[in-house]
């Protein structure tokens, strides 16, 4: 089954159709609720989600894809989310990015690494709400603009000026992190470390 | 205004990706049937909180079909069977309840019944094992009702093979018929004024308390308003390919019971 078919299948209610298109997009989806803030609601925000797209499957009329429309209502639930219990869940890092052991890579060079991501998740946290969801969702979720327009709700050209914007504030933001005391042993784009 | 640092930076943030702690996403399977059950609900202000696929599923509808019962007095579940499908489902557009073959719909039934219906078209009588032997798909019966009174054939193939079997007991009143998935889609259609959500091994049920007109759509796909008549509380599951619906008991409790009997 292809989408096109499964989309055509599910608007007449067959359950293989929607079970295709709840598989094939729950990653995705789920990815994107939990990156942009919801946290443990990743779930029911995804759950919220889909019902809300096939309710809707008949306005859909699928000149961006399934996806795109999806992450749409995604991002808007997570708005509402955060509206609603006033606050957003941040990034955290893997416990195992710092104590996972490595037998290929130099335990130093490791720590450096864990150490340059631990400081970009603060980089990235520390962006104005609107600059972080574009960077979040153009490279942690790998989304393209249109996707990221759509996420966000935003138009496209905004998303494409927000991200040069958001990746010069995030290269400052990490200059300045890498002025703290921190065991960097290497700090790149012409930071000065102690 | 991508410069040499701008890549190096997209490449960490690509990398950092993989490292980020995001909660495991839920099992497709469990939230399809999750989402199934919950598609076409009205809003509501909790709409949020955790639920299972089936818990979900009673509420609603004991909702739904409250309302429906106020709002129209012969309120009608149309039932027709469809294409062999594992779960039920809610279409979203058109406001249908499918279960295996059954599909249920809003649609009022029948105005008028008539006189002395036939239930099926075609019947003839049989032994279990000449139905078992006929019959396209496995017949079963459940054990907690002992021997079956009667067996009956109905709807044949040009080949003979039965499109519907049909089991009776009790004199008469409790009938278990038992519907080929695999060939046609469409069985009956029904009139009901109350739904409930049941589970038989596992699968989804529906429960339908009330009477109902129920008619049987032919092969072809054709309306029989011969066979349309009222039904007693229906049990309706499905195994496989094959739908079955339990007609004539009383109480939800001893129809699961007689259903998870099969064998």
């Amino acid at each position: 089954m292809d989408e096109v078919t499964a989309l055509t299948r599910a608007r007449r209610g067959d359950p293989d159709a929607y079970e295709f298109l709840v598989a094939r997009h729950t990653v995705a989806a789920h990815r994107t609720a939990a990156l942009l803030g919801a946290g443990d609601d990743a779930d029911d925000v995804v759950q919220e989600s889909f019902v809300k797209a096939f309710s809707r499957l008949g306005r859909f009329r699928g000149d961006s894809g399934f996806r795109t429309w999806l992450l749409a209502i995604v991002g808007n639930e997570t708005r509402n989310l955060h509206r609603s219990r006033k606050r957003r869940d941040g990034l955290a890092l893997r416990a195992a990015a710092v104590s996972e052991p490595d037998e290929v890579q130099d335990p130093v060079d490791n720590a450096v690494a864990a150490d340059r991501r631990r400081r970009l998740v603060e980089a990235i946290e520390s962006l104005d709400g609107r600059d972080r969801d574009v960077v979040i969702c153009r490279y942690l979720l790998d989304l393209t603009e249109a996707e990221t327009a759509a996420t966000l709700a935003l138009p496209k050209g905004t998303v494409k000026s927000r991200t040069a914007r958001a990746l010069v504030k995030l290269r400052e933001r990490l200059d300045v992190l890498a002025g703290d005391p921190q065991p960097a042993k290497e700090v790149p784009d012409g930071g000065s470390p102690r | 205004m991508a410069d040499h640092r701008d890549d190096a930076l997209i490449a960490e943030l690509r990398d950092l990706a993989g490292w980020l702690d995001v909660p495991a996403a839920p099992q497709a399977g469990g939230l399809a049937a999750a989402v199934l059950a919950r598609v076409g609900e009205p809003r509501r202000p909790s709409a949020r909180s955790a639920r299972s696929a089936w818990s979900a599923w009673p509420g609603w509808w004991r909702r739904r079909w409250r309302v429906l019962a106020a709002a129209v007095a012969a309120a009608a579940c149309v039932v027709a069977v469809v294409p062999p499908a594992r779960a039920a489902v809610l279409d979203a557009v058109s406001g249908l309840l499918r279960i295996g073959g059954i599909e249920i719909s809003e649609e009022p039934g029948p105005g008028t019944l008539p006189a002395t219906p036939s239930p099926l078209p075609s019947v003839r009588s049989a032994a279990l094992d000449e139905a078992r032997r006929v019959a396209k798909f496995p017949v079963r019966a459940p054990l907690v009702l002992g021997v079956p009174e009667g067996v009956e054939l109905a709807d044949p193939a040009p080949d003979g093979a039965p499109r519907v079997v049909t089991l009776t007991y009790r004199g008469g009143a409790v009938r278990l018929d038992q519907l080929d998935g695999t060939v046609d889609p469409f069985f009956f259609k029904k009139s009901a004024v109350n739904a409930e959500f049941v589970t038989v091994d596992g699968g989804m049920a529906i429960w339908l308390p009330g009477p109902h007109t129920i008619t049987y759509v032919d092969r072809t796909g054709k309306e029989q308003t011969a066979t349309a008549r009222l039904a007693g509380p229906t049990l309706i599951w499905t195994a496989g390919n094959v739908t079955y619906r339990l007609e004539g008991v009383p109480t939800v409790d001893e129809a699961l019971a007689i259903a998870r009997s099969m064998t």
